[in-house]
This record gives structure tokens, sequence and C-alpha cells, in this order.
């Protein structure tokens, strides 16, 4: 094309080759990045494709347009339509069958000389090619030559012309008699052949659109437009055409040429190109000038041949292939979707797909659905394999719920096992829990209420509380040497100690028990720190000395244990000066604190108390020890906020489960969205305030949701009692009220005012006292209960099992389990009914009936009772 | 392996939008082909088509599930300027055993002149509600009063967006402390235009605009809330956007419309083109995005609310090759702009203090096996 502009074929046959053609031919071929065929030299076009240089072509000067022969005999054949209107056929490669070379070089002249706008191959008659030429005063501007033509000797006459034009052409195969004139008086800018007739031709002339009929040359079928560039045929849909005209492009139907049948939303600046996508029914593609984007338009629908008013729905989008301002592009001929795309400027060429649009949802269970074109995919959220990253938290309560954490109400610390046990905040959580719950139990039994309050609001307000604290200063155990450490006591201290975990029940202050537990685990620097916090420093090296002994333990504490043994409380010793310098390298924060402790000045425990890597409770518990009562509450009050700012469950231990509980609460919901933790948490407080704090029946109603989402029923039920117990107010009233035909009554027995069968329903069969009214009456009236539909007994007669389930136990069996109080009658002996056609009777016998059958025992009744709920037919996920 | 498993859809068109119920037991799907597809799933995790039936005179573009409390209800609007709502019949045939079952219309909204290009149902502690945006800037929000008449639908607020609209979400908290909120995007490309996102409290009826996004809108999506004291909105536009949407506590005494402090927390431009759908997970920790780059990305916080990509996959379901996978740096900004109250001239532009960090890629790497598909 005109020196700077480039275009674009794509071979009719080889899907692997295209020519670019700018001030030249260059025929390249595209493979896959990293194949030995492309790896030389070869130009990458995407991520995974790369384009070889095959062969360049640069005889035919002055190119205005370019055509590629359709046949696959010889194959890179092209026509080129010059400035001066002569057509040139051409060849790139190497094709040297005798048919080929016969044809190379073969030029076809008009009569006058004017530019060759546009080439048409005639796709079925392949010898025909139309050329558009730009108007000369009457001359016909829509030449169709026969390239198989010979020589004709007319065309001697313009000889001395040709040779001007390329000096090696063969004046013998110079052509100058054309098969078809066309298009008198007029300019053809562009053509197409239309596929309904080979004889057809669709030319964009001057001022309108025209159909030419060579079977009938004086005819032509014709309609006045400005949009007469471009003419492409859909080849997907014969009848539609577009063509276009500065920015807007024009769709018609031939078969109802009058008017487009619609045009495109105009685009600011003028249009190069526009195609159909050969892969893809109704994709078209415009480029305008001077832009980096390609402009997709997806019609979705053919045009009704019934003409209603429904137009096409057209999805517009725009993709961009690539930086640069585009020069042309072309469609892959078979990939789907697939194009090439070269820059106006320096021929870099781009290997594209245009993707379609993906539309994906989320299922409640973490499985991703997505839609692409016209295809689903599903994936599931991986299970086993990774193990190192970490799981989603809707994974995670989902195994939780199922673990039943949160419900281990005796055990309580045992729930942070449930939860997986491996989560350090939801440990320090439940055994802080725990210990409010054991002291509260306790407290209960010494009668003693006032204190029960006071546990659940943290460690915080109990020392605010604390009064009569006392201080002594205790030797080191096992030495007579006097400590200038103070230790603080006072009953909340204590009680405080106790909720960190250091101490048992009992007015001593033991931590041996703590002390072996932790040995226990293995946790020997914890251990040994405790035991020093507690001035027992021949305990810690003791510990130390286990901890290097022990199986894969770590032969460095036996060093820790010797630097310790040196502790003196010399204030210039070089022991205290070597200490405090070196702890800091200490990778483990107890055995740093531990030092930390030695060589601080009493009072004064920054290095301990700010340590954020030893444990919260830990950090509490010394401070209860070795602070005053003005240094403690600073200390509370400032440890709590930064919990409560990070949301760190070990913060609970502090803030108890009060206003500033939930706090901490909120700020760990904000940042793990953790629901579940936090409803069984704030219900096992005392009973009380926090749970009606908004935000916590916020947190229940959403934990409640995700387990309904999940069709954890069975577990959500099971919450329920869980909350009720807390909070007696979200207990639900009765659902169903049954009442009598006759008086009007309910049947229900506890709701009648009736003395002594305040039991319930369900105790059919129950041959009790005389004065009891029989169970198949109503207990108002006396008036017997409606027949079971099936067994035509009246409702409240005991029945056997159902036939046929295999599980009948006979009758003695069903006695002994109704005479136990609160047992609830077998669930066959309930009465139920169809709430649609209310037909009903003994819930085994309807269950069994609807085994086999559809409608309702009851006869003319057409009622499909068991299908009439959709989510009655979803099983929940949490049965066993 | 990052292989997802391939469904036969046997839509006759491209599907335009995907939706699971509730329980995510079933699914339904909406094509150009004019038709909705309903999906159950038995129990050994297979998808069975139960219905498929044509729907509009056009393409469907979205289709959405009621919760079922109000019964088996879908919504779909399309292209021939309605939006319908479903429900599904059962007992009145025997389609159920050949595993089949009957949707029928039960109403048609009409109200819209251009295409309807999106539907939601309203949270379900709102009730029966059904909102719908259309191309031409309208927002309207539909209410049947009587739940159990799903024939009965009165159009219960008009909003014009002044702009053409392409996404609606309503925000899903059922907090008492949170007010309704509806979130519209709009893909007008025209950035002249200013916000292309728009948040409208619902009892308020006010309006504040996202100023920060300019460029067209496509999707957009609140998470679930769950508790937290905060919104998060995720869109689609150039780029995948999560905002956060902080409430400033106001004095109980102080009535009208909630204020915000809008917070950008992630911005990730790894598509490299528009972005098409964003969806969130039921705990809100996970983001799936989908792009004209063919892929679709999973976004994942970490304990520090940093978001970072955790899996690629292409539409096909293949894997990525690596390199492409590497998020390069992105742009953080924290911002704060308030809700405009009534009084607030809407074109107030937010003052915005931009910090940017890298995101190391190798970390990536290492997460990018997350997601484990099962092959089939």
């Amino acid at each position: 094309m005109s020196g700077s502009k480039p275009d674009i074929l794509w071979s009719p046959h080889h899907a692997d080759r295209y020519v670019i053609c700018d001030s030249e031919l260059g025929l390249y071929r595209i493979g896959p990045v990293g194949c030995s065929e492309t790896k030389a030299g070869a130009l990458p076009l995407s991520v995974e494709t790369a384009a070889t240089l095959l062969a360049i072509n640069s005889d035919t000067p002055y190119m205005k347009c370019v055509a590629w022969y359709p046949k696959h005999e010889p194959e890179c054949l092209l026509a080129v339509g010059q400035a001066n209107g002569r057509v040139v056929l051409t060849s790139l490669g190497q094709s040297h069958n005798s048919k080929c070379k016969e044809l190379m070089g073969k030029e076809f002249v008009p009569k006058h000389a004017r530019q060759c706008n546009t080439l048409a191959w005639n796709p079925v008659d392949s010898n025909w090619l139309a050329a558009g030429l730009d108007k000369h005063r009457a001359d016909f501007s829509v030449l169709i030559w026969d390239i198989s033509s010979k020589f004709s000797p007319e065309a001697s006459v313009a000889a001395e012309k040709i040779r001007l034009s390329s000096g090696d052409t063969d004046s013998g195969l110079v052509v100058t008699k054309p098969l078809y004139e066309l298009g008198q008086n007029d300019a053809c800018l562009s053509l197409c052949w239309l596929p309904r007739d080979q004889k057809l031709l669709l030319a964009g002339m001057h001022r309108n659109l025209a159909i030419f009929d060579l079977r009938n040359t004086s005819q032509k079928t014709f309609v006045n437009t400005k949009a007469i560039q471009g003419v492409t045929v859909d080849p997907h849909f014969p009848d539609r055409v577009a063509s276009f005209f500065e920015g807007q492009v024009a769709i018609w139907d031939l078969r109802k040429f009058e008017k487009p049948v619609l045009t495109l939303t105009e685009q600011p600046k003028p249009l190069t190109k526009v195609a159909w996508c050969p892969t893809r029914m109704g994709l078209l593609a415009t480029l305008t000038r001077d832009s980096n984007i390609i402009r997709l338009y997806d019609m979705q629908h053919t045009p009704t041949p019934i003409g209603d008013e429904t137009e096409p729905t057209i999805i517009e989008r725009s993709v961009q292939p690539s930086n640069s301002l585009i020069g042309s592009f072309a469609w892959h001929p078979t990939s789907q979707n697939r194009m090439v795309v070269v820059s106006a400027a320096n021929r870099v060429m781009t290997d594209f797909t245009v993707f379609e649009r993906i539309s994906l949802a989320w299922s409640s269970t973490t499985s991703l659905m997505w839609a692409c074109g016209r295809h689903l995919y599903e994936c599931a959220e991986g299970v086993g394999g990774e193990g190192t990253v970490e799981k989603d938290i809707a994974t995670k309560m989902r195994q939780r719920a199922q673990s039943r954490y949160g419900h281990d109400t005796v055990q309580v610390w045992k729930n942070h096992l449930l939860a997986g046990g491996d989560d350090p905040q939801l440990k320090s959580l439940w055994y802080t829990l725990f210990f409010m719950k054991q002291y509260t139990e306790d407290v209960e039994q010494k009668q003693q209420g006032s204190k029960q309050a006071l546990v659940y609001s943290g460690i915080k307000n109990i020392v605010k509380s604390s009064s009569g604290t006392t201080e002594n200063r205790r030797c080191w155990s096992g030495s007579d040497r006097q400590t200038d450490v103070p230790r603080f006591h006072s009953e909340e201290r204590s009680l405080a100690l106790r909720l960190c975990g250091w101490i048992n029940r009992g007015p001593d202050i033991n931590v041996e028990p703590f002390l072996r537990s932790l040995e226990g685990e293995g946790e020997w620097e914890r251990a040994a720190a405790v035991a020093l916090f507690n001035l027992d420093i021949r305990r810690a090296i003791q510990i130390l000395n286990k901890g290097a002994s022990a199986e894969r333990g770590d032969l460095n504490l036996n060093v820790v244990a010797m630097a310790l043994s040196g502790y003196t409380d010399e204030k210039s010793s070089l022991w205290r000066e070597m200490c405090s310098s070196l702890r800091l390298q200490l990778k483990n924060p107890y055995l740093c604190v531990m030092f930390a402790f030695l060589t601080s000045e009493p009072g004064t425990y920054d290095g301990v108390l700010y340590e954020s890597s030893v444990a919260v409770t830990d950090r509490v518990a010394f401070a209860c020890m070795f602070l005053n009562d003005s240094q403690l509450p600073r200390y509370m009050e400032k440890l709590t906020s930064e919990m409560k700012e990070v949301g760190n469950l070990e913060g609970i231990l502090l803030t108890g489960l009060t206003k500033d509980g939930v706090d901490l609460m909120e700020s760990y919901v904000d940042r793990t969205g953790d629901v579940q933790t936090a409803s069984f948490c704030m219900l096992k407080g005392s009973p009380g305030e926090v749970v009606k704090d908004p935000r916590v029946q916020c947190w229940i109603e959403n934990y409640r949701n995700l387990l309904d989402a999940w069709r954890f029923w069975h577990k959500r039920a099971e919450f329920d009692i869980h909350r009720s117990k807390l909070d007696p107010s979200s207990k639900p009233l009765a659902q169903v009220f049954v009442s009598c035909n006759f008086c009007g009554k309910s049947i229900s027995y506890s709701c009648s005012a009736m003395p002594h069968q305040g039991r319930g329903f369900s105790q059919y069969g129950v041959s009790g006292s005389p004065t009891k009214s029989k169970v198949t009456s109503c207990p108002g009236c006396r008036k017997p209960l409606p027949r079971c539909a099936l067994c035509l007994m009246n409702m409240g007669t005991p029945v056997s099992n159902c036939p046929g389930t295999g599980h009948g136990t006979g009758k003695s069996d069903e006695k002994v389990d109704l005479t136990r109080e609160n047992k609830l009658a077998q669930f066959n002996n309930w009465f139920t009914w169809c709430h649609n056609c209310r037909h009903g009777g003994h819930a085994g016998h309807i269950l069994s009936w609807f085994r086999d059958h559809t409608e309702c025992p009851v006869s003319a009744c057409t009622c499909k009772c068991m299908q009439l709920d959709t989510t009655g037919n979803l099983v929940p996920s949490d049965s066993h | 392996m990052f292989v997802a498993r391939s469904i036969a859809a046997d839509h006759k068109d491209l599907i335009h939008d995907v939706s699971y119920d509730f329980h995510g037991r079933r699914m339904a799907t909406c094509s150009s082909d004019q038709s909705v597809k309903v999906w159950d799933k038995s129990e050994s995790g297979e998808w069975h088509c139960t219905a498929s039936w044509k729907t509009h005179s056009g393409s469907v573009w979205r289709v959405t599930w009621a919760h079922p409390e109000f019964g088996q209800v879908l919504a779909s609007c399309s292209f021939d300027r309605t939006a319908a709502v479903w429900e599904e019949i059962v007992g009145e045939s025997n389609d159920k055993q050949r595993g089949q079952s009957h949707w029928i219309k039960r109403t048609t909204l009409v109200d819209s002149r251009t295409s309807v290009t999106d539907v939601k149902f309203a949270p379900k502690h709102m009730g029966l509600m059904l909102t719908t945006c259309s191309a031409d800037g309208v927002v309207r929000v539909y209410e049947a009063p009587d739940v159990m008449n799903l024939s009965q639908w009165s159009l219960q607020h008009e909003i014009s967006c002044k702009l053409n609209c392409s996404c609606i979400s309503w925000n899903p908290s059922s907090s008492r402390a949170h007010p309704p909120m509806i979130a519209v995007g709009s893909d007008d490309s025209n950035v002249m235009y200013g916000g292309k996102v728009q948040i409208y409290e619902y009892n308020e009826n006010t309006r504040s605009t996202l100023m920060t996004v300019t460029d067209a809108v496509h999707d957009i999506a609140f998470s679930p809330n769950l508790g937290r004291s905060f919104h998060v909105l995720a869109i689609a536009t150039k780029d995948v956007r999560i905002f956060k949407l902080v409430p400033l506590r106001k004095e109980s005494s102080s009535t009208g419309p909630t204020k915000f402090e809008v917070q950008i927390v992630a911005q990730f431009d790894n598509h490299n083109s528009q972005v098409w759908r964003v969806s969130w997970n039921i705990t809100s920790t996970l983001l799936a995005s989908s792009g004209d780059d063919g892929c679709v990305r999973l976004w994942k916080a970490n304990y520090m609310d940093n978001w970072k990509c955790t899996g690629i996959l292409k539409g096909d379901g293949s894997p990525v090759n690596g390199s492409s996978g590497q998020p390069g740096a992105m742009n953080t900004m924290v911002g704060s702009t308030a809700a405009p109250s009534a009084g607030w001239p809407d074109a107030d532009p937010p003052s915005l203090v931009y910090i940017q960090y890298y995101t190391h890629p190798s970390t990536v790497h290492q997460h990018s096996v997350y997601i484990q598909y099962y092959t089939i």
C-alpha cells in the first residue's frame, strides 16, 4: 500500500503464513516461541508465538492494494494493484511449478492510467480478478481481468509504456483487454464478490454502493450512500455487508438494500479498516487512524427475516493489542478470535487473541464458577497437598463448625484444639475463658456472688479495683540472699495470676504445676522464665538443663543455664554488663526477657513488659507481680489499647467480656472475618450485657447465616440451643398450633388448661392415669382426632413402624422408649399433613407411601405433596 | 494442578452471567441465545441442567437468585428493555421425574426505555425488593409488598444517574447500624464525565460519587459484610480496585446520611486491560476478577490487609505460564472523601495522598499454588 501504511493478509490456505505489505511484500511464518524452525531471527509476536521472515519481494513499486489468490495452487500468488492502475501478478517464496511460472509477472493494463484502489479475486471462478480504479473521464472504473487470457496484440501499442514501468517484464505477459468493463463514468473505491452468486460483484462507487451482475452487465442494483469504503461480506451471513465512511460503519442487508439495517456509533477519527471475524458469527473489528485500539462489535443476532422491530443486540468493546499505534490488522482464518496486528511504524507485529468476556461467581462453599464464551468452568478450593499455605477463613470456619468448635462447654480450653490447635491467639483466648469459667464455678461453690461479675470484666478492671496491696522482698529461693526486687500481693493480683494460668486455685502462689505442664509441652524457655520470675533461679537452671538433655533438645540451653548461674546483683559487675548487651542477640524472646529481668532496676521492667513476642498472659502475670499500684493500671491500659488496635485475641484476658472486649473483638472480626470465634466467645461470658450489644448480635446473625448457607442446619440448631442458654430472648416461639375441628381449641396438651398434661403431644400411647383423656381425642372436647389417611385410625394411635423399612422393633421396645420421661415418641407416630391439600396421617405411613407414589394417598386428591418445597428436598450437609 | 473442570453448558451463544443460589447447590446461567438455564448439583457434585427456557426477546445480560425464603425465584434482565421475575413451580406436572423443573414468569418489568443492564435483589432483611439499572441511566427499585404474590411489584423509586448504568450492587449488611446502600457503576468511557461509581443510601435517598473512578466501570460488588464495622467495594474498571468505606461514627442526635471515610486498599492492573467482572466469596476474604486478557485472577488479603494475587487461570481453565503471573509494582493510595451529604457539591474533589509500595514477586509465586483444582 502507499509507502508508510502497512497492511496484512493471511494466507488463504496456510494458517501459519501471512504477508505484510508496505513498500515491499514480506512473507512471514508464525510458530511457537523456541520451536527449532522459528529460532533463528524470529520476531516475537506474543509470549508464546514468534514469526520468521520467509521471503521478501520488492519487485513491484507503487503498490496500492494487494490480493491473495484464493485457490490452493499456485500458492503464494499475489495480485498487486499499482498507482498507475496496472495490476501485476507476483509471488513470494519458491513456487517453481509451471503454472505459476507462466503467470508470474503478468500485467493487466487499463486504457488510461489512474490509481488502482482495490482488487478482488472471484472466490469460485478464480481466474477472474476484479480491479477498482479511480475515475478517468468517461472510462470504466471496474475492470474484470481473466488471468488465464493470453497476450493480446492490441497491447503492443502500449508496449513502450510497459517497459518504463518495470524493466524486466516480458511484454508477452501484458494483458490489456479486460473480460468485463463496468462502472462507466465513475470511480470505484472498494469491491467484493458476493458469495450468493459467483457473477455478482458489489462495488463501492463514488456516491453509491452498486451490485453488478455479470450475467447482464447492463443491469445494476444500487443505493446512494456515502458509506462506500471497505465493502466486506460477513462470511457467516452472505447477505450481510459492512461498509464505512469517515468514522461511521454501515451494516447492510442485501435483501433489503434500500438503507443500512444499522449504523454503528460514530468514531471520532476516520476508519481505515473494517473486517468480519471469520471464526465467529457476527463479530466485526474496526480500526481508526492514529489509534492503538481495535473496536469490536459483536452482533448477537441476525436480523429476523420477518421484519419485526427487534434490532440486533450489539456488544461494543475495544481491545488494545499493544501500546503502539496500529497500522493494520488481519483476523486469523481458522484460529478462534485471533489476529495479527502490525504497527503503523517500524513493522512491529503482535499476535493477539480477543478473549471472551468472562463472568464469574463464588458459591457459598468457596468454589468458583465462570462462563467463558459458551462454556462453563468450575474449580473448587484445593484439598490437601499444599499444607504450607493458610486456608481461607471460610474454609476454616466450615471445618471448625464440623468439628464442633465452640461447643465444648466443660473443658472450654479444648475448643482451641477443635479449631485445629495451630492458632496461638485462639489458644490464649480459650484458656482465658476456661480459667474465667473455672473461677466462677469455684466462687459459686463458696457462695460469694460478688466476685463473679468481676472475673468476666478482665484483668484490667480487676487490678483497678485492687486494694490492700502488700509489698515484700523475698529471698531468692534456695539461697538466703535478700533480693532488692519488691513483689506485690493482693487478692485481686492473685486472681489475675490465676486467669493468666500461672497458679491454681487456692491461697498459695504456687507455680509448680504450671511449670510442670510447660515442661510437658516442651516449652523449656518459657518455663525457665516463669520460674525465674518467681525468683527461683535454681528451678530455672534445672528446667534449662532438662530442656537441653531432652529429645531434640537445644544444647545451647545449657550455655544459657551457665550464664544464669553466674547471676550477681552487683551493679557494676562484668556479668551485668555483658548480659544486658548480649541478651538482645538471643533469638528466643523468653531467654531474652530472663536476662532483661535480671539486669533491670527494680520497678523498670520495660525490657520484659514490651517484648511483644512474649505471650500476653506472661507479660500480664509478670506485671501483676512486679508493678506497683500506680504503674500497673497504666501498663494495663496501654497494653489493652494496643491489643484493641490490632484485634489480638490474647487481649481478651485484659478486657474480659465487656464493652472493651467487644471493641477488641470488633477489630479482630474486621481483620479476619472470623464471626464464628466472635460469636462463641461472647456467648461464654456471664449472662447479660455483652450479648445484647448490637455488634455481638450482628456477628451471631452472620454466623447463623453462614451455617444456613452451608446447609449446616444441624449445627445451626445446636448453636441456637447453645445460644438460648445465655440469651433466653433468642428463643423462638412455638411455630405451629393445631386446633380441634369441633371445639376450635388447640389440641396441644401443653397449651390446654387441663391439669396433668403438660408433657406434650408426643406422649401418645402411654397408658396414663384414668383421669387423663384418651390420646386419640381432643383434650378440649374429647372428640376424636382426624384419621390417618392410610391406616384410617384416629390420630394419636400408636402405630408400629411402617411396613417394609426393616427397622421394626416391635411394640415392647417402643413402650420402653416411650415410658422414658422427656423422650419423644418415635417420629413415625407424629401427626403430619400436607399444608397444600391438608390431608395427612402418621408420619411413618405417609413417608412410606411417598416412597412409591407421587400423589396424595387420599382418593381423588392429585396433590403432589412431597414435591412442593424445593428447599425441603435439600439435604443438610452436616447430617451423619 | 491448575485445571478447572469444564461443564457442558449447551448454550447456543455467549453466556453473560452465572449466578449461584444461597446454598450453592443451584446455579443459573443466561446467554445471548435469549434463554436462562437452571442447574442443580447432585450429591456427587455433578451439575445437571434441570430447566432451560426462553426468557426474553434479546440477549439476557444478568440473572440472579432471590433468597430461598421467598421461594425458588430468579430475576433476569435483557437487551429487550425488560426485566422479569421467574418462579419454579413444582407438583404441577411430571417434570420432576424427568429431572426437569418448570419455571413460570411472574412479572415483566417494562419501565425501562433502553436495555436493562443489571438486576439485583435487595438483601433479605429488606423484604422482597428488586433493583434494575438501564443503559439510559435510570436505577429502579421495585418491591413486592406481599412476598407470597410475586406477580405484583410496585415501582418504589426511580433514580436518575445521568450516565448509562452498567452494574449495581446492594450492600448486603443486615446490621441496623448500616443503612441500606446501592452502588451503581457506569461504563461510559468519557473520563470527563467524572465519577463512574455512585453510592445511594437507600432511606435517605442521597448519593455520593466516588470521584477517583473516572474510567468505565463494568462491574461492582459490595463484599459480604460479615459483621465488620466497615464496607468493602470491589470495582472492575481498567483495573481491579478495592475500596473500603468506613462509617464515621456520628452523634446519636444527628440524623441524615452516614458519612464515610473512603480508602482505596488495593489497585491492580495485572489484567493489563479492561476488567470485566469481580466477585467476592462468602466471607469477603477472596476476590475473583476476570479481564480482557482472558484470565481469571484470585486475590486475597494477608493479616496486614495487603491484597495479593494468589492464583491465575486462563478462561478455558488451562494454566498460565509463569511469567505473566507476576504482579508488578502497584499503586495504593490512601485517601479520604466523605460521602457528601445532601448539601455537599458532588464535584468537590477529594484530597488524596498517594503511597506507593511494591509487592515482592516471590511471595506471589509461592502463593500461586494456593488453589488447587480438580482434574477430570
